[in-house]
């Protein structure tokens, strides 16, 4: 089962993502409400998958995307966006993120993308 | 599609959620403090209720909350120097109490169908005007950097023709729906950036509509690469969200020049870092990181059974087996047990006490709303917001307590002119204020305006019929304390805030059915104190236990003024029967429990048994019982389900665990008085 790690500072959207995950065979091993959060649960969980949100509090899902791509190059983070944040996922790309999620997200598509991140 | 998510729990999470971030919202506006860091966090906040709104496909709040996020995106970013902060003030608080309304309804499982256009053609309005002014200092700047886009442009078109590696172009449709395409077409080229260079590609996806157009005609990238048609096919058909793709191989090596027009642009590395930076967000509320919410039902529950922990306790440690024996090593860990149970006792209370912080802070936005209709200045001044109460009497003061701050603000503070003549500030204060003394907590409502008139508070008892006392006896205090008496209002114009036809009278009778008490104080001119002592907790209470027959009944210490034993010829009998006690010269009548509840007793004479004298709300009762068992902290429960839905009784608020495992129903006196 892969492990997920979910960053959002919305406990709402986590609760969402949470109970997609579970329902389709995922496990969510941690959350964390903010980047700085996201990067020290990334290092106590070693997750096969982060999903992060952009827009946070205290360290921005970008920062956090860098820190753990520094600290694991061959991590797999899913950015979590909205529409209107184009600018940042480019940004999240160059960093080296692979996939993202558009809020409001659908099931189906959250699931893809994490099984076709989990592959790669 | 948001509906498969539409279950109860996330609901509840979306619902709690954006309310706390509408307070805080409120919070900063209200402050009416737009520094970089609010703004952000601003941003941040309709960032968030964007999300979890459109999640939950209630469209008018995710669409006005994307408004509000795009122009708090433009100030964050062009910080424009032409804001009107009080419009934007204005529309701000319209935003928030329309989706507070929204929220409410879907509280109450009503439909939303509140209509945000008004509201979102404002925020439109009002990004128009900032942006038009800062379009014009920003035209030159822009025209500079065209043209050096230009030129680099062309020289790459130059280089191009000299090289002579495989040339392709790939057309790339992605599935319907899966949204941001131009952003899925920039991850797509990303990736070729690994395998090829010289990348060119329609349409500019830096451009707003390019997401549209690849949906139509997808994206069109020509590029050059020294690895195989079938290798490249293979990476480009791993894209996800790919629909279809064509990939065809340039014969021509000067094929992509043809296709190169002013619509194609370099791929420059760098294009992202020319993006805005997302500002770092360094403020947190810290205290949110080691925090979970908790439903209360759970809370209630735990305290329950605490509750009864300690009950069982006293049962198995006084088990009346052990009597007589001598059990030191038992003892010994009994004491032991019972103080690890007080303990828990302790700590499940202090789990369900909240502070009074986000009660005290919707003040402001009454003040701030209240003083700006009526044209006058008032300044709320918060002082122990962090003292703590039970959840549960948290929400019966938010009410008392607007209420008395409306009155302060309508009646009590002068109008600026007034003040000014009397020699005080301009601006009026109102100080709220909160503190533990004892076991209960004391709020203190007090501003200084022109205070209570008591020639007027006088008049209106007289004509009500209220006095019960001549007025050369009554001391200011109690002349005060009339307010407080049913149907008393002495503003003779009923104001849109503080009239609505409910007084100071309601206010008394919401603290005392939490078992609080209201008071008042006022020096003419000088300002008018408030004060509401509340207990910390509606779980636990103090109680007297009584007996009738065998059977116990507990009555809440609160409601009782004295007790006594009673003399045969004390209690006289009314026209109608019905037992009067007189008393110090005053009539009160008797209630038999034993004859209310049917309960088979010896007693039955007034003079073998005992009278409770118990008030509430200014009533009075006499209560015969056959004995006082003893005073008591007892754990309130609530009557089992299958007892309330059977059948309402009278007079009976609850029930407790004695020590010996009884059950003791607690009376509830204001039913039994009003009866």
């Amino acid at each position: 089962m892969k492990k997920v790690l979910i960053v959002d500072d919305a406990a709402f959207m986590r609760m969402s993502l949470k109970s997609i995950l579970e329902r389709n065979g995922f496990e969510v091993i941690g959350e964390a409400e903010n980047g700085e959060m996201g990067v020290q649960k990334y290092k106590k969980y070693n997750p096969d998958l982060v999903t992060m949100d952009i827009t946070m509090p205290e360290k921005d899902g970008l920062q956090a995307l860098k820190e753990i791509k520094a600290y694991d190059n061959n991590a797999k983070v899913v950015m979590v966006t909205a529409l209107g944040q184009e600018a940042f996922i480019m940004d999240a790309i160059k960093s080296g993120a692979k996939y993202f999620i558009v809020k409001p997200f659908k099931e189906e598509h959250v699931i893809k993308v994490l099984n076709d991140l989990s592959k790669v | 599609m948001a509906g498969s998510y539409n279950n109860e729990p996330l609901l509840e999470m979306f619902v709690f959620e954006t309310t706390q971030l509408l307070e805080q919202l409120e919070q900063i506006i209200i402050a009416n403090c737009y520094e970089q860091e609010n703004i952000n966090e601003i941003f941040r906040i309709m960032h968030t209720i964007k999300g979890s709104s459109a999640m939950m496909n209630f469209k008018n709040i995710s669409m006005l909350t994307h408004k509000i996020e795009d122009l708090f995106y433009f100030i964050r970013d062009n910080k424009p120097p032409n804001i009107d902060y009080s419009k934007l003030s204005d529309i701000m608080l319209e935003s928030i109490d329309f989706i507070k309304l929204e929220i409410s309804k879907i509280e109450n499982g009503n439909k939303l169908d509140g209509d945000s256009s008004p509201i979102r053609e404002k925020v439109d309005n009002f990004l128009t005007i900032i942006k038009d002014f800062n379009y014009k200092a920003e035209a030159a700047e822009e025209k500079t950097e065209n043209s050096a886009e230009k030129a680099e442009e062309d020289s790459k078109i130059q280089n191009d023709v000299l090289s002579n590696k495989k040339k392709f172009k790939a057309t790339v449709f992605f599935e319907e729906d899966c949204e941001l395409e131009n952003i899925r077409a920039y991850t797509l080229i990303n990736d070729l950036k690994t395998i090829a260079e010289d990348i060119y590609y329609i349409p500019d996806i830096e451009k707003s509509d390019s997401a549209e157009i690849i949906r139509k005609d997808g994206i069109q990238i020509w590029f050059k690469t020294d690895i195989s048609f079938n290798d490249v096919h293979s990476i480009l058909s791993k894209t996800i969200f790919l629909r279809n793709m064509e990939l065809i191989e340039l014969e021509e090596s000067n094929e992509s020049n043809q296709h190169i027009n002013s619509n194609i642009k370099q791929f420059h590395t760098d294009v992202a870092s020319s993006m805005k930076d997302m500002e770092q967000n360094t403020h947190m509320l810290s205290s949110n990181q080691s925090m979970i919410s908790v439903n209360v039902a759970k809370l209630d529950k735990l305290m329950d059974l605490v509750g009864e922990l300690v009950i069982s306790e006293t049962m198995v440690t006084h088990n009346s087996d052990l009597e007589g024996l001598k059990l030191d090593n038992f003892q010994k860990a009994a004491s032991q047990h019972r103080k690890i149970i007080n303990e828990l006792q302790d700590i499940a209370m202090s789990i369900r006490m909240v502070p009074l912080s986000a009660t005290f802070r919707k003040m402001n936005r009454i003040v701030h709303d209240m003083s700006k209709k009526l044209s006058k200045e008032v300044r709320l001044e918060i002082i122990g917001e962090e003292t703590e109460v039970d959840k549960n009497i948290i929400e019966c003061i938010s009410d008392p307590l607007m209420h008395i701050v409306r009155n302060s603000i309508d009646h009590g503070i002068e109008p600026t002119e007034e003040r000014k003549a009397k020699g005080k500030p301009d601006v009026g204060t109102i100080i709220l204020e909160a503190k533990n003394v004892g076991g209960d907590v004391l709020i203190i409502i007090k501003d200084d305006g022109r205070g209570l008139d008591k020639r007027k508070i006088l008049d209106r008892a007289k004509a009500r019929g209220l006095m019960n006392r001549p007025e050369s006896e009554l001391t200011d205090k109690e002349i005060y304390s009339y307010i407080f008496l049913p149907g008393f209002s002495t503003n003779e114009n009923v104001t849109e805030y503080s009239g609505r036809g409910v007084g100071m009278d309601v206010v008394a009778k919401n603290i005392g059915s939490i078992g609080g008490t209201v008071s008042v104080d006022s020096i003419p001119d000088k300002g008018a104190t408030i004060t509401l002592k509340i207990p910390l907790t509606l779980a636990i209470m103090d109680g007297m236990i009584v007996r009738i027959g065998n059977v116990s009944y507990t009555i809440p210490t609160l409601n009782i003024k004295e007790s006594f034993k009673p003399k045969e010829n004390d209690v006289i009998r009314d026209p109608d029967g019905n037992e009067i006690i007189m008393i110090r010269g005053e009539c009160y009548p008797v209630l038999r429990l034993n004859e209310l509840y049917k309960i088979k007793t010896d007693i039955t004479s007034i003079s073998d048994g005992i009278i409770v004298m118990v008030e509430s709300e200014g009533k009075y009762l006499c209560i015969f019982v056959d004995a006082l068992v003893g005073e008591r902290q007892v754990v309130v429960k609530v009557l089992p389900k299958y007892i309330r839905n059977f059948k309402k009784i009278r007079g009976i608020a609850g029930c407790t665990l004695l020590g010996d495992g009884s059950i003791s129903l607690i009376l509830d006196i204001a039913d039994l008085i009003t009866e």
